[in-house]
């Protein structure tokens, strides 16, 4: 459905680029999960997604189409629900719905309809004469996604859709965006928590520092791991990396970890054995399937709660 | 449907804002009210009704006569004793007038006059104008009746000096119907200051926007810029014209029954009026845009807003008229769009000036608005980028 490729940004006065060369394809239907720290360039990706940023470099095609033309034909076929509550909190629920509706261009019972399904699809039926500034965080949260959704888009962009919320209304968000899924929608979901995107995500791409570091569908990307192994030993860090090196693709991790991805031809027990052989002690190992956490420190050297 | 529902966002807004509610429309009318009563008599001097009393300690026939005709035109004196200091110093009077004796001889005789024969003794409190205007009205009143007194000795014109002298001097306002007062000049200048302060609303609703992301979210769905920003513009094009209808009815109904002159209408070119009105208001609102584009805060908003408002207002004869300026002051004035605003105003409400005659400040206004907007758009597509 969309595909960006070799598509580069640098901010004005920027000392360096905020997207280096991204390639990336979202394919109909399924949810993207775009996992990456802050200043990762993620935010970036999505205004030019959604139009708040001109192409510098590279180019984003939406069905072969460049997007800026496809955007100027119907240009909500891509929604965005950004960070911030980009709504107007001195309206109510259901006057910033009509308000957003009618920038959409819907109208008559089309309007209605769409505004009814919206409400109900977020459950804020009972607060749709609440001011909106007087909404707690998890429902401000539920009126951008449903100001989202008003023009019935084809791809929605949703940008950090659960900062801020109690556990109970991101388990609703999530809900949602699997609902959405269900029924066709193509969703790009950024977020600091791996756990949603590994709950919600079909493919999963790793941005750091404006580069995609890994992009694949979440089977193939977790799959990986199963040939990985994460090692401690007594040695400097430098020396472990040049014996581990032997065995595949070492690099360090957080606390003297070293994360080691296996060569096909190598096994767990030669390593270990590799190990003993050498004097050094072990302290810690472990092997088998990891999850997408892991994956990310691997890639970035770094954990997102850090962040 | 797309600008309408912008537009009935910006107003619901704004109506649910109750400080940006007083600033636009109680603001302005406490200006009026205040300012209005404060100035009151520096427009209209209050030297005929200011408490006074009289010594005779003349007696003489021309004594009577002065001491009668300062009665008429001044009110009845109050009494005082003999040692009138203590109540002019407790303001008690404003003034004694003492007739020192010789008075009706000296009047009389075509010999210069020996020396003092009339003393004017004021409050030391009371208002430079007010001592000059009943100074210059006793001289006037003195001078009247030695003329009268000669004109009977040598010309024999006994019992018609009085009118024979002041019908040789005749004083009016030309061209118009209207008389200055202080409300005549504080409604204008009030309006045109509430009318710009349109400024602080608009930039604060859109630095709180920007900042939301709704604008981004906007441009997302393809609002284009120039319904966003006819969006901002249009619903305060309404509240300027409220204001206007509010403030000029204060002046009208509310500033007499607080003690105040009414504000005059009778007479005047209401198309001039209106065309007044739209060019300022288009100048308002240009401006304000110029500067919701610019600011990237609320400080940022409210501080330039305010700023920029207060300096156009101080140096354009808002709060202090220009011809009490002095030369500098009033070549600055011409400067300030709010000057060009209250002077076009000011042409229709007090020298009841045609559309013609108010065609160079609405011409100017409309230059300063058209400038105001092209920056307007230029910073909101360069802020959009």
């Amino acid at each position: 459905m969309l595909t960006i490729a070799s598509l580069s940004f640098q901010y004005p006065n920027a000392p360096q680029a905020a997207l280096r060369e991204v390639s990336l394809t979202v394919q109909r239907g399924r949810v993207l999960g775009l996992l990456g720290p802050n200043g990762a360039g993620k935010t970036t990706l999505i205004s030019h997604l959604a139009g708040l940023l001109a192409v510098q470099h590279g180019s984003i095609l939406l069905d072969g189409r460049p997007l800026a033309t496809a955007r100027a034909e119907r240009p909500t076929r891509i929604t965005l629900a950004p960070q911030e509550y980009a709504f107007y909190p001195m309206l109510t629920v259901a006057e910033n719905l009509a308000c957003f509706a009618a920038a959409c261009r819907l109208s008559g019972d089309k309007l209605r309809e769409r505004i009814a399904a919206c409400i109900a699809f977020t459950q804020l039926e009972r607060f749709a004469k609440t001011r909106a500034e007087h909404l707690s965080g998890g429902l401000k949260r539920r009126l951008n996604l449903a100001i989202a959704l008003l023009p019935e888009p084809e791809l929605i962009l949703l940008d950090e859709p659960t900062v801020g919320v109690d556990p109970q209304s991101r388990a609703f968000l999530l809900d949602a965006v699997r609902a959405l899924a269900q029924a066709g929608t193509t969703v790009l979901y950024t977020s600091h928590y791996i756990e949603e995107i590994e709950a919600i995500a079909d493919d999963v791409a790793i941005l750091d520092n404006g580069r995609v570091l890994r992009a694949a569908a979440l089977p193939e990307l977790l799959a990986e791991g199963g040939a990985q192994m994460a090692l401690r030993i007594d040695w400097p860090v430098d020396a472990a990396l040049g014996l581990l090196g032997h065995f595949g693709q070492a690099q360090a991790g957080h606390e003297g970890e070293i994360l080691l991805s296996l060569n096909p031809d190598s096994s767990p027990a030669s390593v270990l054995q590799a190990i003993a052989t050498a004097g050094a002690t072990l302290h810690m190992a472990r092997y088998g399937s990891h999850d997408l956490e892991r994956l990310f420190m691997a890639l970035t050297h770094r954990t997102l709660r850090d962040e | 449907m797309m600008l309408a529902a912008l537009i009935r966002k910006e107003l619901l807004a704004l109506i649910r804002d109750p400080h940006g509610l007083v600033a636009l429309f109680l603001m302005p009318v406490a200006f009026i009210i205040i300012m209005s009563l404060a100035l009151k008599d520096y427009y209209s001097p209050q030297t005929r009704t200011l408490p006074y009393a009289l010594l005779d300690r003349d007696g003489g026939a021309q004594a009577q006569t002065l001491a009668a005709q300062w009665q008429a035109d001044h009110g009845t004196p109050r009494q005082v004793p003999e040692e009138w200091r203590p109540a002019l110093l407790s303001g008690q009077v404003r003034y004694v007038l003492t007739i020192e004796p010789g008075f009706s001889e000296a009047i009389a005789s075509p010999a210069t006059p020996p020396g003092v024969k009339v003393r004017m003794l004021a409050d030391p409190g009371l208002e430079h104008a007010l001592f000059r205007g009943t100074e210059a009205e006793l001289a006037a009143a003195v001078g009247e009746l030695r003329a009268n007194a000669i004109q009977e000795r040598f010309m024999g014109m006994v019992g018609q000096g009085a009118n024979a002298i002041r019908n040789l001097v005749s004083a009016e306002r030309v061209a118009t119907r209207v008389r200055p007062t202080a409300v005549q000049q504080n409604v204008p200048a009030w309006l045109v200051f509430g009318m710009f302060f349109v400024v602080t609303a608009i930039a604060s609703l859109f630095v709180q926007e920007a900042r939301d992301g709704t604008l981004a979210r906007l441009q997302a769905i393809g609002v284009p810029r120039r319904i966003q920003i006819l969006a901002k513009a249009l619903p305060y094009l309404g509240v300027n014209a409220v204001q206007a209808a509010l403030m000029l009815a204060v002046g009208v109904w509310l500033m007499p029954l607080l003690g105040g002159e009414a504000l005059q209408l009778a007479g005047i070119d209401w198309v001039a009026l209106l065309l007044m009105l739209v060019m300022i208001s288009f100048a308002a609102i240009g401006f304000a845009l110029a500067i919701a584009c610019l600011v990237r805060s609320h400080a940022q908003a409210s501080a330039l807003g305010a700023t920029c408002n207060l300096l156009m207002a101080a140096i354009g004869g808002i709060m202090v008229p220009t011809f009490v300026m002095p030369a500098a002051m009033q070549a600055a004035a011409h400067w300030s769009p709010m000057n060009w605003a209250l002077e076009g105003l000011l042409q229709v409400l007090l020298r009841s000036g045609d559309t013609l005659s108010v065609l160079p400040s609405a011409g100017k206004l409309a230059a300063f608005a058209a400038l105001m907007w092209l920056a307007a758009t230029l910073l909101f597509r360069r802020r959009m980028k």
